[in-house]
C-alpha cells in the first residue's frame, strides 16, 4: 500500500512540475513577448509548436480514424472494444492540437477568422477547416461516452438511438476529412520548392504524410492501450495489440519504399552520404522510424509481450517526431541561414499540453466506459491487474 | 497585362549606395532608426554591398505570390496596381507566408505582443493617388525607376541590347517564379549577388494547387469507395444472419 502511495505521489509530484513550467512559460509568452518565450526568428517563423505540436500531435491522432474505419465500415469487430479508446486518443490529440494555437498564433484573438474569411488556394486554410470539421466528427464519435452518463432514461435512450443512426455516416466522414488534412499537412511544405533541403522536399509530401500517419496512429493507440492495462487496470485482449503491431510492418515498408523512390525521382540521391548534419537527422530519423521499428516488430520476443510492443512504439513515435521535425525545421535552415533550438519554453508549453491530454485519458477511463468490456475497476485491484509489469 | 499594373526596375550597375531610397522608405513608413543592413521589420528596403555592387532587397511583388496563396485568411492579395498588399486586419499571425515567400521578404515584428507581418506594399496609397514610389523618387542615379511593368521590361531589354557587353544578358524578375513586378539588370551575374536561382519558372502557386486539385478526385473516389466497403461489410452480415436464421429451424425439427 505504502508504495502504491509513493508512486502516485511522484506522478503528482511530476504533473505538478509540469503545469508550473508550463504556466510560467505561458506568463512569459503573453506578456513578456516572443524573444522571451521562443527562440523564433525571421529566419526560423516555425518552430516546435509547429513542428511537434500540430504536425505530430495530428500524426499520432490518425489511430482514431484508420480504427473507427475498420470497426465501422470494415466490419472488423474484433477491434470494436478499443474503437472508443481509439476514437478518444484521437479526440484528445486534436483538442490539444486546437489548443497550442493559443500559444503558437501571433494574434491569437484572431483565431476564428478562417471561418469567414476564405482563401481557397491556401493549403493551410484547406488543413484548418479540416481539422475543425473532423474535431467535431470525432467529438460526435465520442459523445455516447457522455450521453450514456444522462441519468434521465428516455432522453438518454433518444440520445444514444439518434447517434446510432448517423454513426457510420460521422465514420465515412471522418476517414475523408482525416485522408484530406492529414496528407495536406504535407501539402503544406509544397510550396517551399527550393528553400527546402532536398532530402526533404517532396512535391509527394501529402502522400508522404499520410503514409506515415497511419502506422504512427496504431503506434501511438499501442502505448495508450499498454499504458491503460499497466496503470489503469484496463484489460483487454492482448492479440489486439499484437494485431495493431503486425499492420505496422508493412505500412512501414509501404512508406519506405515511397520515400526512398521519390527521393530519387527528385534528384536528391547524391545528398544521402553528404558529410553534413542533415545527412545526420536524415538517417537518424531512417534508423528511429523505419529500421527500428520494422526489426523490432519482427522480434519474436518484442511481438509476444505486451512491454515489448510499447517499447518498439515508443522508438517509432520517436522516429515519427524526428521526421516531422526535420520537415518543418531542420531542412529549412540551410536556405535560411538560421540554426534553432527550441527554448525550454517551448518546450514546457509542449509538454503541457500533452500532459493535459493524458490526465484527461486517465480521467476518461477511470469515470466513463472507455473500454466497454471492464467494469469500473476497484482501486484497491488497480496494481494488481498487470502483472507483468512487476518492476 | 494592363499598363496599369505598376513595378519597378532596378539596375544595378547604376546604384551609389548613397542609402537615400532607405532613408526615404524609413521617413515615409513612420519607420525608426537608420537605413539597416539588411530587411527587417522595420527596414521594407535594404541596400546591401556586395563586392563594389550595392544590391537594393525589398519585396519583388510577385506576379502569383506565395505568399498571397499561403495565407488562410487571405490578408495578403496582389492588387491591379502591381503592389502585394498585406492587411493586418485579417492576420492571425500564422507566418505561414514568411516560410513561402521563395525569397524571405516577409519579416515579423517579434519585439510586439501583438505582432504583424511587415513587408513592402510598394507604397500602394501613393501609388493609387497617381504618385510613384519613394524609393524610386529619392533615387539620385536613376538605379529604381518607377513605371508601368510592362514600360520597364522594355526598358530593361533597350539597355541591355544598347549597351553590348556591359550588362548580363537576363532580367531577373521578368520570369522568375512566373515574373515579379520589381525587376533587376545587372553587369554582375545574378548568382554572385545573392540572387536565388528560381525554384519554378512558373508561379509557385501551382504548386500547392496541384495537390489541392486531388480535393474533390479523393472525396468523391475515397467517399465512394468507402460506401461500397461498407455495403459489402453490410451485405455479408445479412447473409450470414439469414443463413443462419434459415438453418435454425432444420436444426430444431
Amino acid at each position: 500500500m505504502s508504495q502504491i502511495m509513493k508512486k502516485i505521489t511522484l506522478w503528482r509530484a511530476i504533473s505538478a512540475v509540469i503545469f508550473a513550467a508550463g504556466i510560467w512559460a505561458t506568463y512569459l509568452r503573453f506578456f513578456a513577448g516572443w524573444r522571451a518565450a521562443t527562440n523564433l526568428s525571421d529566419g526560423q517563423p516555425w518552430g516546435i509548436w509547429v513542428g511537434v505540436a500540430t504536425l505530430c500531435g495530428v500524426g499520432l491522432s490518425a489511430g482514431g480514424f484508420a480504427i473507427a474505419g475498420a470497426v465501422y465500415l470494415l466490419g472488423m469487430e474484433r477491434y470494436h472494444p478499443i474503437s472508443r479508446a481509439a476514437v478518444m486518443i484521437a479526440f484528445l490529440g486534436y483538442l490539444s492540437v486546437i489548443a497550442g494555437y493559443a500559444w503558437e498564433l501571433g494574434l491569437p484573438w484572431n483565431f476564428w477568422h478562417p471561418l469567414v474569411m476564405w482563401n481557397r488556394k491556401s493549403v493551410l486554410f484547406e488543413v484548418v477547416w479540416c481539422i475543425i470539421l473532423y474535431t467535431t466528427v470525432l467529438a460526435l464519435e465520442f459523445s455516447p461516452a457522455l450521453l450514456e452518463k444522462i441519468p434521465h432514461q428516455r432522453i438518454r435512450e433518444l440520445a444514444l438511438e439518434w447517434h446510432h443512426r448517423i454513426l457510420i455516416a460521422l465514420v465515412l466522414v471522418g476517414v475523408l476529412l482525416s485522408s484530406l488534412h492529414q496528407s495536406f499537412l504535407g501539402g503544406l511544405f509544397i510550396i517551399f520548392k527550393g528553400k527546402e533541403y532536398p532530402l526533404w522536399y517532396s512535391s509527394y509530401q501529402t502522400t508522404l504524410f499520410y503514409l506515415s500517419a497511419i502506422p504512427a496512429g496504431f503506434a501511438m493507440v499501442i502505448i495508450a492501450l499498454y499504458l491503460s492495462m499497466r496503470s489503469l487496470g484496463v484489460k483487454i485482449d492482448t492479440g489486439i495489440l499484437k494485431d495493431f503491431s503486425r499492420v505496422i510492418t508493412p505500412l512501414l515498408v509501404i512508406f519506405a519504399l515511397f520515400r526512398f523512390v521519390d527521393l530519387g525521382r527528385q534528384g536528391a540521391t547524391h545528398y544521402l552520404f553528404l558529410a553534413r548534419p542533415e545527412t545526420f537527422y536524415f538517417w537518424l530519423e531512417i534508423a528511429l522510424l523505419i529500421v527500428a521499428p520494422v526489426v523490432l516488430f519482427n522480434l519474436k520476443k518484442v511481438r509476444e509481450t505486451p512491454i515489448g510492443l510499447y517499447w518498439a512504439s515508443a522508438v517509432m513515435v520517436m522516429g515519427f517526431i524526428t521526421h516531422r521535425v526535420n520537415v518543418s525545421i531542420t531542412a529549412l535552415e540551410r536556405a535560411t541561414g538560421t540554426h534553432y533550438v527550441p527554448k525550454w519554453s517551448e518546450m514546457a508549453v509542449t509538454i503541457m499540453l500533452v500532459a493535459a491530454a493524458v490526465i484527461a485519458f486517465r480521467l476518461a477511463v477511470l469515470h466513463l466506459k472507455i473500454f466497454p468490456r471492464v467494469e469500473r475497476v476497484e482501486p484497491r485491484t488497480r496494481w494488481l491487474a498487470e502483472p507483468a509489469s512487476a518492476d | 497585362m494592363s499598363k496599369k499594373s505598376k513595378g519597378l526596375l532596378i539596375d544595378i550597375t547604376k546604384c551609389i549606395g548613397c542609402l537615400q531610397c532607405s532613408a526615404a522608405c524609413k521617413t515615409g513608413h513612420k519607420q525608426p532608426g537608420d537605413p539597416e543592413p539588411t530587411l527587417s521589420a522595420t527596414a521594407f528596403t535594404a541596400v546591401e554591398p556586395r563586392g563594389d555592387k550595392f544590391v537594393r532587397r525589398m519585396c519583388l511583388h510577385c506576379e502569383d505570390p506565395s505568399c498571397a496563396s499561403a495565407c488562410p485568411v487571405g490578408a495578403i492579395i496582389k492588387t491591379a496596381q502591381g503592389a502585394v498588399r498585406y492587411d493586418g486586419a485579417k492576420c492571425i499571425g500564422c507566418r505561414y507566408c514568411m516560410i513561402a515567400c521563395p525569397f524571405s521578404v516577409p519579416k515579423y515584428e517579434w519585439n510586439k505582443l501583438a505582432p504583424y507581418v511587415t513587408k513592402c506594399d510598394m507604397c500602394a496609397e501613393r501609388v493609387l493617388a497617381g504618385n510613384q514610389a519613394l524609393c524610386s523618387e529619392a533615387c539620385p542615379t536613376g538605379a529604381t525607376l518607377f513605371g508601368s511593368r510592362e514600360d520597364l521590361l522594355m526598358e530593361a531589354h533597350k539597355r541591355i541590347v544598347e549597351n553590348p557587353g556591359v550588362y548580363v544578358p537576363r532580367i531577373y524578375g521578368e520570369k522568375e517564379v512566373g515574373g515579379t513586378s520589381v525587376l533587376y539588370i545587372s553587369d554582375v551575374p545574378f548568382e554572385k549577388l545573392g540572387f536565388i536561382e528560381s525554384p519554378l519558372n512558373q508561379p509557385m502557386p501551382t504548386l500547392s494547387a496541384a495537390a489541392l486539385g486531388e480535393v474533390p478526385t479523393v472525396v468523391t473516389i475515397g467517399g465512394s469507395l468507402l460506401a461500397g466497403l461498407y455495403w459489402i461489410t453490410q451485405r455479408r452480415r445479412e447473409v450470414a444472419a439469414a443463413e443462419s436464421a434459415e438453418r435454425e429451424p432444420k436444426e430444431r425439427s
